[in-house]
């Protein structure tokens, strides 16, 4: 039997080789490279599953394949690879290879039928980007984590920046990758920060940082801080600046602002982006380390707020935005909020939950939107659409129900996760104003969701045509339609792993799998399980009307009720057959949320602010540090010039200098052996 | 019997003839020729020493360089030979493209 760390390590290595394949044999495969990198992700698909039965079996891993570095002295650090699989990391497997291959196979539909040039770059960059988060994904320390967390910026660069002839796409790849790089500048000080503090990176086992961490807050153990500073104040620290590169990667406030623009990349690229691998990065991370977060209230509240308010902000300027796909990156930063909220409030399984139907009704929507884009002729104008219902029935059904599912309508998939986040806020900020406050800015972006989710549905698919392009529009084939209607079938059974509520209110027993799925009730690596970090952390539930029954029955009546209530306002203003902008309506509001509260012009001018700074360092490293690098390269230069003047090319020369040096060393020894007392 | 300080001063007096015909000489065939001359002293050397010590080995290895020598002559015409027909003379000091 092969045992489940080369599972792994094929698990990464197929996307990786699509990659190379598309490299190198380029023009030479069919259909530029798609069918190598479908063949891939699907192995890594049966791989990844087979992953999971493993883990269910009570088959974990948790081995260093590769150490590439041995610190000596005080630093005797291991810098390694290797495989972490647990519950989470195999779950997470599943739904990145799986999302990775229907964004192959839609790639079909929206690159290659579409006539797009240069495709085996296109999928080259694909493989490389599935192979990078999968590796992310199995890291188990946390350099090989912030190494591959690298990689996936950088493919995210490349592929955002696919279209680089066009000026917005390069522009917008290059935004991308500095906002996200400005956040990993903290993740990497936080790195080394936890080399130091406790020689070692590793997420699991009795040697790891988590561990380590709890034991040195208990007495148990010593740790390096610096300047004899408190252990929980540096821990909160060490959480705050690994949390940096979590907010660049998983699109937080401030550092959202990338998002949007990486719209500019192909479609499937987004959703690639969106559902699986760049922004699920950064709530992967935190859920990775949750054990070192719970330890620290401050680190956790921080999270928490900056979630609860980047849900709610970024969902209100998902209401006025014009073109399809700008609303849903909007939704997704509202989203990565919401798991942000729960992994801050104590809800490890609630976060984890919403990743997984995230990533689901995400990729559904954004390939939906994708096939709503190719029908389109590629025009992304919302109000260029309408009444695409009857012409592109399954993009429209399967496109509706990840709209319920975002929206959080019963049963979809989102209510269940989004309910989940919500309740496990509520019952943690009943003893805690911080997180009662996140709870309130999630609560009020649900009806805000709804809104944006619903005047998105209804002006693209409802009422009249608003152009000739939506009258008739290009039809899609199997390769749109597959992917979609195997995305639709999840987003809305996939809340049936974690029927939480029923559970509690029904007492049905065992209908809550993926509870027991973290909570190692399948077995799983000692310390990394939901009631571990329960026990450790810092919160304590409270209930209200007096029992746990009747505030998930509350807490559920109130979002529900507030999610119908947004879709039945947009119901009102745009399901009707011809549409008015009602948004210019908001006037001024309008203006501002149109321009995301202009938080790129401010962080333009801060940027503009800084660059005496940046000049000055310029200035530095061209003079000094290149200075002194050009400086040794132009002594040897000019002293070569002259030194090569002792050859002449004359064979005399040569001779005489032979001679003249056998004299020289003749005479020399002769002086040292004596000869001449 | 001779003593064999006159044969060393007969093979230092050869020597330094073919090294100033070395350093001195720009047509390549004397060149050639005071390689010779000092190919030969160290000949004289040898076999000088040869019969100080009555050793054979001396003179076997006299045998060889006489055999080297011979082979040196062969490679040295060969190369006065290109040396004529790309520079159009055998002197020396025109032959100084080979360097930088």
């Amino acid at each position: 039997m092969v045992s489940v760390s080369a599972y792994a390590q094929a698990i990464v290595l197929l996307p990786f080789v699509s990659f190379v394949v598309a490299l190198f044999a380029r023009d030479n495969l069919p259909k530029g490279g798609a069918y190598s990198g479908i063949a891939a992700t699907a192995g890594s698909l049966l791989l990844s599953l087979a992953t999971l039965a493993a883990v269910y079996g009570g088959r974990t891993v948790n081995e260093t394949f590769y150490t590439w570095a041995v610190g000596t002295g005080a630093q005797d650090w291991t810098l390694s690879f290797g495989a972490l699989i647990d519950p989470l990391s195999a779950l997470m497997l599943v739904i990145v290879s799986l999302i990775a291959l229907l964004v192959h196979v839609f790639s079909l539909g929206y690159m290659n039928d579409e006539g797009e040039e240069d495709l085996p770059r296109y999928y080259a960059g694909l493989g490389l980007f599935t192979a990078s988060m999968l590796g992310f994904v199995i890291a188990d320390n946390l350099l090989m984590a912030f190494m591959f967390f690298e990689l996936v910026g950088l493919c995210s660069y490349l592929l955002i920046g696919f279209h680089f002839r066009e000026p917005g796409p390069p522009s917008a790849a290059k935004k991308a990758f500095l906002v996200t790089r400005f956040g990993d500048y903290f993740f990497l000080i936080g790195v080394v920060a936890v080399f130091t503090t406790f020689g070692t990176a590793a997420f699991a086992g009795a040697e790891s940082f988590p561990h380590l961490a709890e034991a040195a807050l208990g007495g148990d153990a010593t740790v390096w801080t610096p300047g004899n500073m408190a252990e929980s104040t540096w821990f909160t620290i060490v959480g705050l600046l690994v949390l940096g590169g979590v907010i660049g990667k998983s699109a937080q406030f401030p550092l959202h602002t990338w998002l949007p623009d990486a719209m500019e990349g192909p479609t499937p690229v987004s959703a690639l982006i969106h559902a699986a691998t760049m922004v699920a990065a950064g709530v992967y991370l935190v859920a990775r380390m949750y054990g070192f977060y719970v330890l620290s209230p401050t680190a956790m509240g921080i999270i928490a707020l900056v979630g609860g308010f980047t849900a709610l902000f970024a969902a209100t300027m998902g209401v006025v935005k014009q073109e399809l796909k700008q609303v849903l990156a909007y939704s997704t930063i509202s989203q990565y909020g919401y798991m942000m909220l729960a992994l801050g409030s104590g809800g490890y399984v609630a976060a984890v939950f919403h990743l997984t139907t995230h990533a689901f009704f995400k990729a559904l929507l954004f390939l939906g939107a994708g096939s709503v884009i190719i029908a389109m002729h590629h025009v992304e104008d919302m109000w260029e659409m309408g009444g695409l219902k009857n012409k592109l029935p399954v993009t429209y059904w399967t496109f509706l129900a990840g709209s319920l599912a975002l929206a959080g309508i019963f049963p979809f998939a989102g209510f269940w996760s989004k309910d989940e986040i919500l309740y496990e806020t509520l019952i943690h900020g009943l003893n805690e104003p911080l997180l009662l406050i996140g709870y309130v800015f999630g609560l009020l972006a649900v009806p805000v969701t709804a809104f944006y989710t619903f005047r998105m549905v209804f002006l693209t698919f409802h009422g009249e045509p608003r152009s000739d392009l939506a009258r008739d529009p290009h039809p899609v084939r199997w390769n749109v339609k597959g992917p979609l209607s195997v995305l639709g079938v999840l987003a809305v059974v996939t809340g049936g792993i974690n029927l939480v509520p029923v559970k509690k209110v029904l007492g049905i027993k065992g209908i809550d799998v993926l509870h027991k799925w973290l909570n190692n009730d399948w077995g799983g690596i000692e310390g990394l399980s939901s009631h571990h970090y329960a026990k450790i952390g810092p919160y304590e539930s409270g209930y209200l009307f007096g029992g746990e029954a009747a505030t998930v029955i509350a807490g559920a009546a109130v979002s529900l009720t507030l999610a119908l209530a947004g879709l039945a306002l947009a119901w009102r203003l745009y399901g009707v057959a011809d549409p008015a902008e009602h948004t210019a309506k908001l006037g001024q509001i309008r203006e501002l949320l149109y321009n995301n509260y202009y938080q790129d012009e401010y962080q333009v001018r801060i940027a503009d602010a800084v660059r005496d700074a940046a000049s000055g360092a310029d200035t530095f490293d061209q003079g000094v540090v290149d200075g002194v690098v050009n400086g040794v390269s132009s002594v040897s230069l000019l002293s070569s010039e002259r030194i090569r003047r002792v050859q002449t090319g004359i064979v005399g020369n040569y001779a005489l200098l032979l001679t003249l040096g056998l004299t020289t060393l003749l005479v020399v020894f002769a002086l040292i052996g004596g000869w001449f007392q | 019997m001779v003593p064999v300080e006159y044969y060393l001063l007969l093979s230092s007096a050869v020597f330094c003839i073919g090294l100033y015909g070395v350093l001195t000489r720009r047509n390549a065939l004397y060149f050639l020729m005071s390689v010779e001359l000092m190919l030969n002293a160290a000949n004289i050397n040898l076999i000088a020493f040869s019969l100080m010590w009555g050793n054979l080995t001396g003179q076997t290895f006299a045998l060889f360089t006489i055999a080297l020598a011979a082979a040196e002559v062969a490679v040295g015409i060969g190369i006065i030979l290109v040396l004529y027909r790309n520079f159009g003379d055998i002197d020396v000091m025109d032959a100084a493209t080979m360097r930088w």
